[in-house]
């Protein structure tokens, strides 16, 4: 499996199975290591150690020594089956409870929040007290029936969010049985949660039964950690001074106790990577100066590479992109989901948090070498020169905080501290983007999601910036609010003189508000031109098809048709163009192997995209043009851009 | 404040299940725990007693089940828990009032002082993972977390009570500390409860601090997180506003469910330093049988956690203004 295999890469679940094996290879191979049996009387009292035996001997002449190894078989056995039959309890409720919902839901639920708060090991002690002398199996059950709620809670979440999923949904609808369901669909998407919930379990078990053996409840007779504890307190092991009688025992536990841990958090890391170990902090690049933005551009991108780092190698999300944006110009970032555009923006201002990473390239705004400011200097640079608009700014407010402290704080964090001046500020703020004053005092949550992101453009423009970055500012909208909200941000930006990136996936948006476009496809900019001119004469195959799929807002009504295919792997290292599988036009023998270049083809128009490489021969061109899969495509390339290359 | 409410329900709730399981599991035994005990005390036992134990158990009441379990209810609410066998003739009642304070005491305040010691090294481990001492208190807050409470209570006992003779082998006060809450009095109580207190604090300050660095994890991955940082705010800020107040939230929620886990632990602490708090008077109880105590030990130690958890939530409310606004 492989979730296996990235466990046994990490130092801490390998330390935790290595625990676990070493404690249970003691107790299997304990007749092999010691001669003596545990329970035989044969030896003095309390003989101190020595080379026959290692950790003396117990009040009544027993070989400690053999009694820890012989120990380790019970006291695994427990926290074994209770945590195996607590963790069955745990998943037998939980996804009933997930998947029948109503008043069985209901039902199942109370007696999880009882079991949550009821304090357990009282409730084992009084349990196993009435239960009492019947070996090591009542201690077994009593200890599973308290510690399955915790597991129970956790499933039952878990089962309940993969029920609304698709493939659960469509399981659903095709008539599946219930039986089916669960076991094929839901429950093979919840083992890593159920493992560690087991070892969580295990967990709980050998420290009541330690607890519950202590305290001489349960069977004194048979031989644990936990009644060797008993036995070390009843006989007085620390008042003759026999210290290890009671601390290799508990050491064993602690031990055991740890491994379990260590599994259980390492497995839960597994369903939850943001759990990760690893380091937060993207480490400061330190880079060779960058030289000084050519021109007059405000924020200049230069051959940015940038990398999600994961334990199965490398993602290459951005591969060295390029891009220059004019003081008060409007650029707009268009591609598909996952082509690396939101990825960029965070990247370029250094908002990426790991496992994202870049990996070269440089960004200058306004003069500052961006990806090599120590973190003061940054933070002074934020929000002052260039502030951002998230894509879920849903969740970009702090819930727990009023508005008008998160307005306030980003001003403060930059010198403005007059409290006539910031609530000046706000109130102008909250009107330019047309909010009532009153919101100032509202928590988050009770603004609606149109409200939300007002308040965050507000807060965007608090400071003046001269670059604001905005990504898919409006897509969580309705059409209305998003095109009120629209309106609003080019206004501001034109009486404001503010450059802006805006980045969508909706390129008729695009092109509508934009001053200059910018194509993404597969972490590479694959074409760049003005607004205009990218509408009128789309050079990039990829453009070309994105343009097909949105209708104009005149002319005749015509079939809409989507890209077949979808983008290659980020992952993977491409040869030639990463646009190839899907192309239309492709021309087999330059595109799958010639490094991408990109290519100038108009004014501030370039390209990636070998049909205009001059170095390409044109009856290769002609013949992909030729063959293509769309006979519509083919048509406009032709027609519109082949000539447009030719002349360059 | 449909919240508090829903969490005022559950915890009645809650009692009524522990009074139940009170009711039910004696009565799950084979044969009746009177007969159990008159066996094991052979005799020895006041019929007085014997007639207290039959009261207790609802074996002179010839009333259906159901009957029986109406009139146990009853003495529930008039806070009637019978007489302690044991300590045969003293009410039940005595015993948990002379008991509850030195637990509420010992286990209240180390885990208030766990909690806020643990949460600051959570928040520290989260916040500058990747740093060796922060990511080094993980492994160590999970070693503490799964030692055994009246483990650790033993060596420190050996060492510290046993071996050093600086503090007291065990008891809550001095024979004769002097007059009740002079400073002499005050001192005895203090040293008496030191190496209880850091027992506990030791053994439960992991769970703490793991739970806070989850919570910190996850607060740092969320937009507000990101967007603070864009900001361009003060580390202080983002830390104090920012990710201490959320990530705060769920530990106290999470509070309640670790409760029971640290009163559990310091019932065996109390036991091996022979402190005379609600525990050391259950082990008593468990020892001599004493099933009416027991239960009402029980009883006594889950309303406590259930109050402990009650406040929390109301805490939860200040804190938390969704949950204000009655959304959860």
């Amino acid at each position: 499996m492989n979730g296996v295999r990235i466990l046994l890469r990490q130092p801490r679940s390998l330390v935790g199975a290595g625990i676990l094996l070493v404690l249970l290879l003691m107790g299997l191979l304990a007749p092999l290591i010691t001669p003596y049996d545990p329970n035989s009387l044969e030896f003095g009292p309390f003989m101190p150690l020595s080379a026959q035996h290692p950790l003396g001997t117990t009040a009544i002449g027993q070989d400690i020594f053999a009694q820890l190894l012989y120990g380790a078989r019970l006291t695994l056995l427990v926290g074994a089956v209770a945590g195996l039959i607590a963790t069955i309890l745990s998943v037998t409720l939980g996804l009933t409870a997930a998947y029948v919902g109503g008043w069985v839901d209901e039902a199942i639920n109370a007696l999880i929040n009882v079991f949550l708060v009821l304090p357990g090991l009282p409730l084992v002690i009084i349990a196993a007290a009435f239960l009492r002398g019947g070996g090591v199996w009542p201690v077994i059950l009593v200890i599973s029936l308290t510690g399955w709620a915790w597991g129970a809670r956790v499933l039952r979440a878990q089962a309940m969010a993969l029920r609304e999923r698709d493939f659960v949904q469509a399981a659903v609808a095709s008539g599946e049985g219930p039986g089916r369901i669960i076991f094929m669909e839901i429950l093979p998407n919840m083992t890593s949660l159920i493992a560690a919930n087991f070892f969580g379990a295990a967990l709980y078990a050998v420290l009541s039964e330690a607890g519950l053996s202590f305290i001489g409840v349960g069977d004194v007779s048979l031989v644990t950690w936990g009644t060797m504890l008993y036995w070390a307190q009843a006989k007085g092991a620390l008042l003759q001074g026999a210290w290890w009688w009671v601390a290799m025992p508990g050491l064993g536990i602690a031990l055991l106790g740890t491994s379990f841990a260590l599994l259980n958090f390492a497995i839960d890391q597994l369903g939850n990577p943001r759990l990760g170990w690893g380091s937060v902090k993207s480490p400061r690049r330190k880079l060779a100066p960058t030289p000084p933005a050519a021109g007059n551009a405000l924020l200049a991108v230069r051959d940015l590479d940038v990398g999600y780092v994961t334990p199965q190698g490398t993602v290459r999300a951005v591969r060295k992109v390029s891009l220059d944006v004019a003081p008060g110009e409007f650029v707009g970032l268009a591609g598909e989901s996952g082509c690396g555009k939101s990825t960029l923006a965070f990247a370029a201002t250094r908002l990426l948090n790991p496992p994202g990473e870049v990996l070269g390239g440089s960004v200058s705004l306004a003069g500052h070498d961006l990806l090599s400011l120590t973190p003061e200097a940054l933070r002074q640079v934020r929000w002052k020169e260039f502030s951002v608009v998230f894509q879920a700014s849903m969740n970009v407010l702090n819930p727990v905080l009023k508005i008008r402290e998160q307005v306030y704080d980003a001003m403060q964090a930059h010198g403005i501290t007059d409290p006539a001046r910031l609530d000046a500020r706000a109130r102008e703020l909250f009107a330019l983007v047309g909010i009532q004053i009153r919101y100032l005092d509202s928590y988050p949550h009770q603004l609606s999601g149109g409200m939300k992101q007002r308040v965050v453009i507000a807060i965007a423009l608090a400071l003046e910036p001269k670059l604001i970055v905005m990504d898919e500012p409006t897509t969580a909208l309705d059409v209305v609010v998003q095109r009120q909200i629209l309106q609003e941000i080019a206004e501001v930006r034109r009486r404001l003189q503010i450059s802006i990136v805006f980045i969508t996936h909706d390129l008729s948006l695009l092109v509508e508000m934009s001053d200059r476009v910018a194509i993404m496809y597969a972490g590479e900019l694959v074409e760049q031109a003005p607004a205009h001119d990218l509408y009128a004469h789309p050079a990039h195959p990829y453009t070309q098809q994105l343009m097909k799929a949105f209708p104009p807002m005149t002319g005749p009504r015509e079939r809409r048709s989507g890209i077949p295919g979808r983008p290659p792997s980020l992952s993977e290292t491409l040869p030639g163009c990463p646009f190839f599988e899907r192309c239309a036009v492709r021309m087999p023998g330059t595109c799958d192997v010639k490094p991408l270049e990109t290519f100038t083809v108009g004014e501030a128009h370039t390209v990636a995209c070998f049909l205009y490489d001059p170095a390409v021969s044109p009856a290769t061109k002609e013949l992909a043009l030729s063959h293509a899969l769309n006979p519509v495509i083919a048509k406009e390339v032709q027609l519109e851009s082949v000539p447009n290359s030719a002349l360059h | 404040m449909s919240y508090l409410l829903r969490k005022l329900v559950i915890l009645v709730f809650t009692l009524w299940m522990a009074a139940t399981l009170n009711f039910v599991l004696p009565r799950l035994v084979p044969g009746d725990p009177v007969s159990v005990m008159l066996a094991k005390y052979q005799g020895r036992l006041d019929p007085s007693a014997v007639d207290a134990l039959k009261i207790a158990y609802g074996l002179n009441d010839l009333g259906s089940p159901v009957a029986q379990y109406f009139s146990y209810l009853g003495q529930l609410l008039r806070g009637d828990f019978g007489r302690s066998i044991s300590l045969f003739p003293t009410p039940v009642a005595d015993v948990i009032g002379q008991a509850l304070p030195y637990t509420l005491g010992l286990v209240g305040i180390t885990t208030i002082l766990s909690f806020l010691l643990g949460s600051a090294l959570g928040l520290y481990s989260g916040w500058r993972r990747g740093r060796p001492v922060a990511d080094g208190l993980t492994p160590v807050a999970l070693f503490l977390n799964s030692m055994p409470y009246f483990w650790f209570a033993l060596l420190m006992l050996y060492i510290f009570a046993f071996k050093l003779r600086w503090f007291p082998l065990g008891g809550a006060l001095d024979p004769f500390p002097g007059p009740n809450f002079s400073s002499g009095w005050w001192s005895s109580l203090l040293r008496h409860a030191v190496l209880p207190m850091f027992t506990i604090l030791v053994t439960s300050v992991g769970g703490w601090l793991l739970t806070m660095r989850n919570n910190v994890v996850s607060v740092t991955s969320e937009d507000y997180l990101a967007f603070a940082r864009a900001k361009g705010l003060t580390e202080r800020r983002i830390l104090s506003r920012y990710v201490l107040r959320n990530a705060l939230l769920p530990s106290f929620t999470s509070f309640g469910m670790a409760l029971g886990f640290v009163v559990g632990g310091s019932i065996l602490t109390e036991i091996v330093f022979s402190y005379p708090g609600l525990g050391f008077y259950l082990y008593q109880a468990v020892v001599g049988l004493d099933y009416p105590l027991m239960q009402a030990l029980f009883f006594i130690i889950a309303l406590t956690v259930l109050a402990a958890n009650f406040a929390v939530d109301l805490l939860n409310v200040l804190l938390d203004p969704r949950i204000r606004e009655g959304r959860t």
